[in-house]
């Protein structure tokens, strides 16, 4: 009798979870799927090869996993900033900056073992990314600079200065000579494993599942998890309890960039074994969107960076079979964004709920 | 050689021509955050325009005068920036979404689009010459040496993008129009209080944001190459904003930020070339970098209008 109740509460706490989301994705395919009419395709034809291309096979699969790592990180890394209360727009800078830090590491032949010359290159890209956002969060937990512009900036800062150093002709770690912008090779020692052989699936993706655990253990059950949720659902409250908010923020921030680097650094040892110039097609502004479909929940994140690692993954295969172009995946993952922050569900969600707890419905209307 | 009238000719030549695109879209956004809205959407915006103006003019080819068509194509990538834009009004004004998101969304959604549109239309190399802003060469004052060239003889856009941030400045300070926008962005009681709607307001103010953005791509596609590549804007609606930061969130100012973004632009692409020993990257930097300045208040008080990227509610005053 106890058990049943408490499952049924928690079915109905995991379907509030996920109506807003799932909701999302079904208006957004509906939109693309009148679009796909209109550009005179079928789209359940598309979106079945869509389908096939993310899942069909074994190789399919990885290359979902493959296209889901990175994003994976870099959601993460804008949740645990959203949860905290800041908004880090700088994951694609932070993901170049930790990226070039850890070439420097994983290029060298340092004679170490493999298991220790890779953590040291993901160590790497981890500080690199945490350096980057130093300042943004240095301005605004003790000068009260809103870290928008600032990260958003120094995302462009990163890209050049990172196209600078592997220039082949004046970049310090440029290969010499290379036809084009890129680093030296990776050390064999500076790999990470390959899981499943004759794919690129690579172990990056575990570093993320791993990495979404570790923050929802943090965020739920230590002190700072607790601190940096009270700063982000309720400042002034925080502000209360003497704790020295500024810290936290500069904490929550060196965290979320430290991560975007750590994406950076697994695309590197993980799956291309050089820096290229612009090798992020935007995976730091991809994770804006994957953190707010998973309502910054580090295990959600996991979920919706799926989703959105799946689609990229699908789009080859769905423009393969029926020739529609690949950015429809840009055009599904946008009106994905814009569903959720349209707001009437949220709102439905929100007064079910709060009505159940015997709350009073917030202003829980705008995102993070 | 950097000091040779030629390449000095040159060099200002382009670099005003860098800056049209980016004057245009910063007055726009100015008048957006002084009533309170950030856009980041910016450059999804100016990327729609400079898709719109390409396909307007392409569907009307040969059918009228060149100078009609690109005003018609100019006028289209307005209405399609103001169409963008009024989604960001929509979702952020009444919806009260955060506006650093939907601004976000918005990139994303105009990369979308436009790269669909564009193979639909084109195909996967086609990438076709269409009638663009008409080349302008104003008599006498062209004949200037050095000054002449760079300033008087350039695409008619360019000469609308001198006026654009002197009349927007006016209108911002002199009028009262101007100072209920102000007002929307610093203090949006006020303009309640007055009976006037903090909403309309904003709306005004992010639409027309939107249409300028539109303006300044189709200035970037019709005003020099007149043909679109997908993802063409390559991050110039955040250089607006950079823009927006260091000239203060004034129209003046910031046009002349941009000015000074378009010739290090300009440089940058010649300084390979010249050998100068400065990786030419630096000069790329250098708009995000002042921006950051800016905004760490590095180079004198920058400060935002104080109720930027807050949505307005009366209960909370």
């Amino acid at each position: 009798m106890e058990s049943a109740a408490t499952l049924t509460r928690l079915v109905r706490r995991v379907f509030y979870r996920l109506v807003v989301p799932v909701v999302s994705i079904a208006a957004a395919l509906s939109v693309s799927g009148v679009l796909i009419v209109v550009a005179s395709g079928n789209p359940l034809e598309a979106y079945g090869a869509m389908l096939q291309g993310a899942a069909g096979s074994i190789g399919s699969l990885a290359t979902t996993g493959v296209r889901t790592t990175p994003i994976l990180l870099t959601g993460l890394a804008v949740a645990i900033s959203f949860r905290a209360g800041v908004f880090n727009v700088g994951a694609e800078g932070q993901l170049y900056v930790g990226a070039a830090f850890a070439t420097v590491v994983a290029v060298a032949p340092l004679g170490l073992p493999g298991f220790i010359h890779v953590l040291l290159a993901l160590l790497a890209g981890f500080v690199g990314g945490a350096l980057w956002v130093a300042i943004p969060a240095y301005l605004r937990a003790y000068r009260g600079v809103s870290e928008v512009v600032t990260t958003l900036m120094l995302n462009f800062v990163g890209i050049y200065l990172i196209s600078y150093l592997i220039d082949p002709i004046t970049g310090p770690i440029g290969e010499r000579n290379a036809s084009y912008a890129q680093s030296a090779l990776v050390q064999e020692t500076a790999r990470l494993p390959v899981l499943i052989s004759g794919t690129s699936l690579h172990a990056g993706l575990l570093l993320g599942i791993g990495l979404a655990v570790a923050l929802q253990i943090l965020l739920r059950y230590t002190g700072l998890g607790f601190r940096l949720r009270m700063l982000g659902g309720n400042p002034t409250a925080a502000r209360f309890t003497g704790m020295n908010s500024s810290r936290q923020i500069v904490i929550a921030m060196l965290i979320s960039g430290g991560i975007a680097g750590l994406a950076g650094a697994g695309e590197v040892i993980g799956l291309r074994m050089r820096l290229y110039d612009r090798f992020s097609p935007g995976y730091g502004y991809d994770g804006i969107a994957v953190a707010l479909l998973a309502n910054s929940s580090p295990l959600g994140v996991i979920l919706s960076a799926s989703f959105f690692g799946a689609l990229r993954a699908g789009a080859n295969a769905m423009q393969q079979a029926t020739g529609i172009e690949t950015s429809l995946v840009l055009i599904i993952q946008a009106l994905t964004i814009l569903f959720v922050i349209f707001g009437p569900l949220r709102g439905w969600v929100a007064t079910r709920t709060t009505r159940r707890a015997g709350l009073t419905p917030g202003g829980s209307e705008s995102a993070p | 050689m950097p000091l040779d009238p030629a390449f000095i000719t040159d060099w200002g030549s382009a670099g005003i021509r860098l800056a049209t695109p980016l004057i245009l879209a910063t007055v726009g956004g100015v008048f957006a955050e002084r009533s309170g809205v950030f856009n980041i959407g910016i450059e999804g915006m100016m990327l729609v325009g400079a898709f719109t103006a390409v396909a307007t003019s392409y569907y009307l080819g040969a059918s009228a005068d060149p100078a009609v068509i690109s005003l018609l194509a100019a006028i289209a990538a307005m209405l399609a920036g103001g169409g963008i834009a009024f989604i960001h009004a929509f979702l952020t004004v009444t919806r009260r979404v955060d506006q650093i998101i939907t601004g976000a969304a918005i990139n994303i959604l105009a990369l979308g689009l436009t790269n669909t549109l564009f193979r639909a239309i084109w195909g996967e190399t086609g990438r076709e010459r269409v009638a663009g802003f008409p080349e302008v060469r104003v008599p006498v004052l062209a004949d200037i040496p050095v000054v002449g060239p760079i300033l008087f003889q350039q695409s008619l856009i360019v000469f609308v993008a001198y006026f654009i941030p002197i009349i927007a400045a006016f209108v911002l300070f002199r009028t009262t129009w101007g100072l209920t926008i102000r007002a929307g962005g610093d203090f949006p009681l006020a303009v309640d209080t007055a009976g006037l709607s903090v909403t309309r307001v904003r709306y005004a103010a992010v639409l027309f944001g939107g249409a300028m953005a539109g303006l300044a791509g189709a200035a970037l596609a019709l005003g020099a190459v007149r043909y679109f590549t997908p993802g063409m804007t390559a991050g110039r609606g955040f250089i607006v904003l950079g823009a927006i930061v260091v000239g203060r969130w004034h129209p003046m100012i910031a046009a002349g930020a941009c000015l000074l973004f378009g010739a290090a632009d300009a440089f940058q692409l010649r300084a390979q070339a010249l050998n100068l020993g400065i990786p030419y990257q630096f000069f790329i930097m250098l708009p995000y970098v002042l921006a950051v300045a800016a905004v760490a208040g590095a180079i004198g008080r920058a400060s935002p209008p104080q109720q930027l990227g807050r949505p307005y509610r009366r209960e909370a005053g």
